[in-house]
């Protein structure tokens, strides 16, 4: 196998231009015409910008309902949605819309945030750098992913489902080099129930994945 | 004092010292200056103390240039400033004219490094008219605005906003900061250098020292606000919260307050501060020289809970240092405050005295919250705001600029 090349990354963010939205119904307006990388930074960015390990949602827009909106109907419904599942951001963007407008449907007034608490549209270019570690083979996994930041975390792990035609993740998309010989390895980590988890336990759960694979052999 | 990057290490982990020299070597000596309107005191002169040097080591030929202003510009700047944190100032058609011309003044020096340079930095609104006179300026410029203009007073804006709009690209701390404007807009926040005399380890005498300096009695707890003397700070806030806590705990009080060069207003609010403290023994307003960066670390890490409670605020520097020093801060629910104290985890949000002195009392009735929270705000700064992440988005915003910001991802 070839070695693995561990990789690092950093957000760089700013604004979309899009004007901030005030209420729900400013909100779907500007979800519907932001673009993707708005979609991409909101639902899947949030990981790697400053925040506590134990948010109460994953995505940007469910932590507003919540927070500024006070509509935990909607911040629920929102909150649940895992963008990694979906086939595309278009999707994404649909099924997100189409929860707005369920939830515009059955308010008697349209939800609302205070002046100053506005939802901010925003997009981040991800740079990507080469850490100059190496992995060689299966077995160095583990050890190696301990020792990763966890901006290589989110660029191996999740970030890779978005940018490769397999939609994989970049530890079982090379171990499938050699797929026989590494079958549990991948499916351990096909096995990772990935979203919900912050990247310091997503790290963790990865490598205790890997470990039990290690002491079965 | 400069510090190598390598000193560093220790403290974030040799990965981010790596990834800031790779990124320094794709930029290969690319000119790059740094305009202010002060050597010393304030957030900014602070950020670019460390910047400068620090880039020159990562290959960058940094210089960090500094306009001198008249009294007359500094008064019309400091109404710029509190136009644009939206107090209505009294701007007049004169005042823009000092502005401009002092300015044109400071052009005509710095001309030949500027139009040369391959990335100008403009920081904050007192340098930034200096765009509109750089013809045959062969490089990108970036303002940088320092303070929160999310509600700006209008008049203000609409004239600095013919000037920004000129610029390649702005950066904020916050996106609730920014404004509209026809180019790309950065987001990203300040940082604090943790090897600087302001901010780090001190040994127990040097703390001593300061404790007996200012007669702070050791047995009895101890808030700190420390920030200019400057009504967006509420230093006069912060004395009605102490005398609600005083009320049922011996409590002591420092307001330690420096003064920037560019801030005239500074004493019209030190004599509001003095006033309000009274004869009260146990309130110690410290006026002290931009220099005084020991003793403001000592009082730092002499408190049992830092206040920061402003009513307006751009990033909070302070807020920053004291959670590196392992304390719980009060803060006002504003601005960057925001992004750094969250409630049970890092200190507490509050609106207004009464919100203060409550948040205090909890942590003086629970002190091992005071160590606990002190701990987690450590960690987050360790995490989020020193300034390898601070240079490292430099770099890169550099880098992006150079190449272009259209798509999702590059690799360095």
């Amino acid at each position: 196998m070839t070695p693995f090349k561990v990789k690092d990354c950093a957000l760089l963010v700013r604004m979309s231009g899009l004007p901030p939205a005030i209420n729900l119904r400013e909100l779907r307006e500007r979800l519907a015409a932001c673009s993707e990388n708005a979609l991409f930074h909101h639902f899947c960015e949030p990981l790697l910008r400053p925040a506590f390990d134990h948010p109460d949602y994953r995505n940007d827009f469910a932590v507003w309902a919540k927070w500024y909106l006070a509509d935990r109907v909607l911040a629920e419904r929102l909150g649940i949605l895992d963008p990694f599942s979906m086939g595309s951001l278009e999707e994404v963007r649909a099924v997100t819309l189409d929860i707005i407008d369920e939830r515009l449907s059955e308010v008697a007034a349209i939800p609302s945030a205070a002046p100053g608490d506005e939802f901010y549209f925003l997009e981040a270019t991800t740079i990507v750098f080469d850490t100059e570690d190496r992995i060689a083979s299966a077995r160095e996994l583990a050890p190696a992913i301990r020792k990763m930041t966890n901006g290589s975390v989110y660029y191996h792990f999740l970030e890779a489902r978005r940018r490769t035609p397999a939609g994989r993740d970049d530890f079982s998309a090379w171990l499938k080099a050699e797929e026989k010989k590494n079958a549990k390895y991948i499916r351990a980590l096909d096995s990772i129930d990935f979203y919900f988890h912050t990247l310091s336990n997503l790290k963790e759960e990865i490598i205790a994945a890997l470990e039990k694979v290690e002491r079965k052999r | 004092m400069t510090v190598p990057l390598s000193a560093y290490e220790k403290i974030v982990g040799p990965t981010a010292i790596t990834q800031l020299r790779r990124l320094g070597k794709k930029l290969g000596g690319i000119r790059v200056v740094h305009v202010n309107s002060t050597r010393e005191g304030g957030g900014v002169a602070e950020i670019l103390e460390w910047m400068i040097p620090l880039m020159r080591e990562v290959g960058l030929d940094a210089s960090w240039e500094v306009i001198q202003g008249t009294e007359e510009f500094f008064e019309v700047t400091k109404n710029i400033h509190n136009g644009l944190q939206g107090r209505p100032v009294d701007l007049s058609h004169k005042g823009w004219k000092i502005f401009q011309e002092v300015n044109e003044k400071n052009m005509d020096k710095l001309r030949p490094t500027l139009k040369d340079a391959e990335i100008v930095v403009v920081h904050d609104p007192q340098p930034a008219f200096l765009l509109a006179l750089c013809d045959k300026r062969k490089g990108k410029w970036i303002w940088r605005g320092h303070i929160d203009i999310s509600r700006p007073f209008r008049p203000v804006w609409k004239v600095l906003r013919t000037m920004l709009e000129k610029y390649d690209a702005s950066i904020f701390s916050m996106c609730e900061f920014a404004q509209a404007l026809p180019h790309i807009q950065f987001l990203v926040p300040p940082s604090i250098d943790p090897l600087s005399p302001k901010n780090r380890d001190l040994e127990p005498s040097e703390l001593e020292t300061v404790r007996a300096r200012f007669g702070i009695d050791p047995d009895r707890p101890l808030l700190v606000q420390v920030s200019r003397f400057d009504r967006f700070k509420d230093p006069v806030g912060v004395i009605q919260a102490y005398r609600m806590v005083r009320k049922v705990v011996p409590v002591q009080l420092v307001l330690a307050g420096g003064s920037a060069a560019d801030d005239p207003e500074g004493n019209a609010v030190l004599e509001d501060v003095m006033e309000a403290a009274g004869e009260d023994p146990d309130i110690h307003v410290l006026n002290l020289p931009p220099s005084a960066h020991l003793t403001i670390n000592a009082i730092q890490r002499l408190a049992d809970i830092i206040l920061q409670k402003s009513t307006r605020e751009g990033f909070g520097l302070t807020v920053t240092e004291g959670m590196w020093k392992g304390k719980p801060v009060i803060g006002g629910d504003t601005g960057g405050i925001r992004l750094q104290v969250v409630n049970h985890h890092t200190g507490f949000l509050v609106n207004t005295p009464e919100g203060a002195a409550h948040r205090i009392r909890y942590l003086l009735h629970h002190r091992e919250r005071i160590r606990e929270i002190g701990e987690e705000a450590r960690e987050f700064v360790r995490e989020n705001f020193l300034l390898s992440r601070h240079l490292r988005e430099y770099l890169t915003l550099i880098l992006a600029i150079r190449r272009g910001v259209d798509g999702r991802s590059f690799e360095v």
